[in-house]
């Protein structure tokens, strides 16, 4: 692997370097995929999704000020072209109007559960997935932040561009959410 | 500790985001509250199995990155902004959740004055709000109280993480993201009936 640091790939990619921005992308992709899979909720447009986050910072590099983490920036886009796409799937699908307050875009039964939509490990594990794929989109950009990439609060929040007292209250509701839709499961487990 | 508070603080010890004060609280909580403490587990069990396997072959990501440099290669570097995600919520929204700490301290007025009765926030906003102000007009000592319950709902929902959230107690998402439409636009007629910026009444 490439040892430069990542801010001097970032500048040689800033004056159009394709090479540095190439690092950049090996360097970052698993997470960005990672992201698109859960907004998307399958891999083939989970796939697409980080082609296109990636093309939209080659485009945007320029505007990058260093103010913040690559990643962090990157992570940004993830959030904002799956956004895009969920709106552009719902219009296609002819739905009523995006909101993102609202359940989007359900993958079929398992399609997230694991790499390349494996079916699941075990029964749990697929019902999480199944149930995190019906959150609002905020609440399940939260959860891919800090569950699926490890975040901290501060963190998810600079990418989510709110406080973290706004990305704590997003992963309580979004927790209790899944409790409410695990429920039966947890209760059949239990008896 | 009430259990609600728990539960939220649970959430934030599994993402350890827990102060160390409030640990010793929710600990002492959990102690004494089986719901609770089953509520923890559960929560444990979801965050074990939740976490997405992102993981693919490696050829997969070698097709991944040859298809994206040919794409790149039809796209020039640019200065394109980016913009936050979520940024389009209105901003009449966050002067309506603002309204909405008085709202709660007025509810919570009428509810001590009915002696428990209970009351009907949206329906009788006005019925709610309007006596409440009139009287801390003639009552400095009830004005007081209200200043005090106000600063002190705000001290506990929205404890300025950042300089964005202390602007507004409506920084806090408590207050708007569980909001309605239909509470919205409530909110905002009264409030354009009241700065008379809404037409007729």
């Amino acid at each position: 692997m490439d040892d430069r640091p990542e801010d001097r790939l970032v500048d040689e990619a800033r004056r159009g370097g394709r090479e540095a921005f190439a690092e950049l992308v090996r360097r970052h992709e698993r997470q960005v995929y990672g992201i698109a899979l859960r907004m998307a909720g399958n891999p083939a447009e989970a796939d697409d999704l980080a082609q296109e986050v990636f093309l939209t910072a080659w485009r945007s590099i320029g505007s990058f000020r260093g103010g913040s983490s690559f990643y962090t920036w990157v992570y940004r886009i993830a959030v904002n072209v799956s956004l895009t796409f969920l709106k552009k799937r719902a219009r296609e699908k002819n739905r009523s109007p995006f909101d993102e307050n609202l359940p989007v875009g359900a993958p079929s039964n398992g399609a997230v559960s694991g790499p390349e939509g494996a079916s699941a490990l075990n029964e749990l594990a697929g019902r999480v997935s199944g149930a995190v794929a019906q959150l609002p989109a905020h609440f399940r950009a939260a959860f891919a932040l800090v569950v699926d990439q490890g975040l901290s609060h501060a963190e998810a929040a600079k990418v989510l561009g709110c406080s973290e007292k706004t990305v704590s209250w997003r992963m309580h509701k979004a927790r209790r959410l899944l409790q409410s839709r695990l429920r039966t499961y947890f209760e059949e487990a239990r008896s | 500790m009430r259990c609600v508070t728990a539960r939220r603080r649970l959430s934030d010890e599994i993402d350890r985001a827990l102060r160390p004060g409030r640990k010793s609280r929710l600990e002492a909580h959990l102690r004494a509250c089986p719901a609770c403490l089953a509520y923890g587990q559960r929560l444990s069990r979801i965050q074990a199995q939740g976490r997405l396997a992102g993981e693919r072959a490696p050829e997969k990501w070698a097709a991944f990155e040859r298809s994206l440099e040919a794409r790149l290669d039809a796209v020039k570097p640019g200065g394109r902004h980016v913009l936050r995600p979520f940024a389009a919520r209105p901003r009449w929204a966050w002067a309506a959740a603002a309204a909405m700490a008085l709202i709660a301290v007025a509810a919570w007025h009428a509810f001590r004055q009915s002696g428990g009765s209970g009351v009907e926030t949206w329906a009788a906003y006005d019925d709610i709000v309007n006596p409440l102000m009139a009287a801390a007009e003639a009552d400095s000592d009830l004005a007081g109280r209200i200043d005090r319950e106000v600063g002190a709902m705000i001290d506990e929902m929205a404890q300025a993480p950042d300089a964005e959230a202390v602007a507004l107690p409506a920084a806090d998402p408590l207050f708007w993201e569980g909001l309605s439409d239909d509470d919205l636009r409530a909110i905002i007629s009264d409030l354009e009936r009241e700065t008379g910026k809404g037409g007729p009444a």
